[in-house]
């Protein structure tokens, strides 16, 4: 037994019932239904029907207007959370990054600091390294006795000499 | 009563909806007629006045239009008649809260909303009295049923329970009325 709503009412109620007061319902329901269709409900008056198409047509041109602003809501809405996500992600990309260091350069270029040839990389250089090796013979000498000169003058000639090295090495 | 819309016309329903859509008011206007007749014997029969049928008939096309970018498709009807359910809700409560406001009693409501007061130009239809000795959730079952033509399935999505307890609620509501209107 099909009804209006494309159901099988029978079937439905046989899934709670049993199927002798299944028959028994459906029969209930379709009296009482007769029962609402012998007994229609008023009709709207044409009036209202016309009433309510006019409020309906002057209502649409607001409806598109509301459309538009909506969507125009919306595309600042989108525009505004674009922006938002940028400037969070800059804000982090700059937190995130390592901090800067600090360079320092060397007064000394490095191939003239970690070569063992001193002589042809700095000529004042190779000039003091001559001198404290002269300076070291002599000491040597002095210690050893095979100069024959007085020591202690000898000393103070050596001591006079480191001076003057020291100086002229630091002024240049 | 307006004829029952067949299957075969549901193509032309698709287009009158793409153009209430569209924003076409000649759209709008066929499914007030298509609808309001049913409506209408909805709001009715669950006020009793045809005054209020007038206002909520209204406020249900009014809803419609500022509504149907929502339709996502499905059963018309089900949508409709689940904006109907909510205007005629939405008035008990405006009742309620009115009659808060004048502090009467809650059994004086209960009985305004069972007895519905006529207006001497209404005649008083006898299936009307019998349905109003109803509970209100039965009647408004069965009108839902009768008017939307919708599935036990899809009323019961609508009333969000399960739908043996539709069927139930249905099939004694139908039975007490026809003991009522043969017994009157």
């Amino acid at each position: 037994m099909i009804d209006r709503n494309q159901e099988n009412l029978k079937e439905l109620f046989e899934k709670f019932l049993s199927a002798e007061e299944s028959t028994k319902a459906v029969g209930d329901v379709r009296k009482a239904e007769q029962i609402l269709r012998e007994n229609p409900a008023p009709q709207p008056d044409d009036m209202l029907i016309a009433n309510i198409k006019a409020e309906i047509a002057m209502r649409l041109p607001l409806r598109t207007a509301d459309v538009f602003r909506r969507m125009a809501y919306k595309a600042a809405a989108v525009a505004a959370a674009v922006i938002i996500v940028a400037l969070i992600r800059v804000s982090l990309f700059e937190k995130g990054s390592e901090p800067e260091k600090a360079v320092y350069a060397s007064i000394i270029p490095r191939a003239i600091w970690e070569s063992d040839d001193i002589a042809t990389d700095d000529a004042e250089l190779a000039v003091l390294t001559v001198e404290i090796e002269q300076i070291e013979a002599e000491v040597s000498a002095l210690q050893s006795g095979e100069n024959g000169t007085d020591g202690d003058r000898a000393a103070e000639e050596l001591q006079m000499e480191l001076i003057e090295i020291n100086s002229a090495f630091w002024k240049g | 009563m307006q004829k029952w819309p067949k299957m075969a016309e549901n193509d032309a329903l698709v287009q009158i909806i793409i153009g209430c859509k569209n924003g076409d008011a000649e759209c709008f206007s066929q499914v007030v007629d298509m609808y309001a007749s049913r409506c209408y014997g909805y709001f009715y029969r669950l006020t009793g006045s045809k005054d209020v049928s007038d206002e909520l008939l209204s406020a249900l096309f009014v809803r419609l239009v500022e509504k149907i970018g929502s339709y996502r498709g499905g059963s018309f009807e089900s949508w409709l008649f689940r904006i109907a359910s909510n205007i005629f809700h939405d008035y008990l409560r405006g009742r309620q809260r009115r009659t808060k406001l004048l502090d009467e009693r809650k059994k004086q409501l209960e009985s305004q909303i069972l007895e519905p007061k006529y207006a001497d130009s209404e005649k008083i239809d006898k299936l009307q009295v019998q349905l109003h000795r109803l509970d209100a959730n039965t009647r408004e079952l069965i009108m839902l049923r009768f008017y939307s033509q919708l599935s036990f399935k899809e009323i019961a999505e609508i009333r969000s329970e399960p739908i043996g307890t539709t069927l139930s609620k249905l099939h004694r509501g139908l039975k007490r009325l026809r003991q009522l209107m043969e017994g009157y």
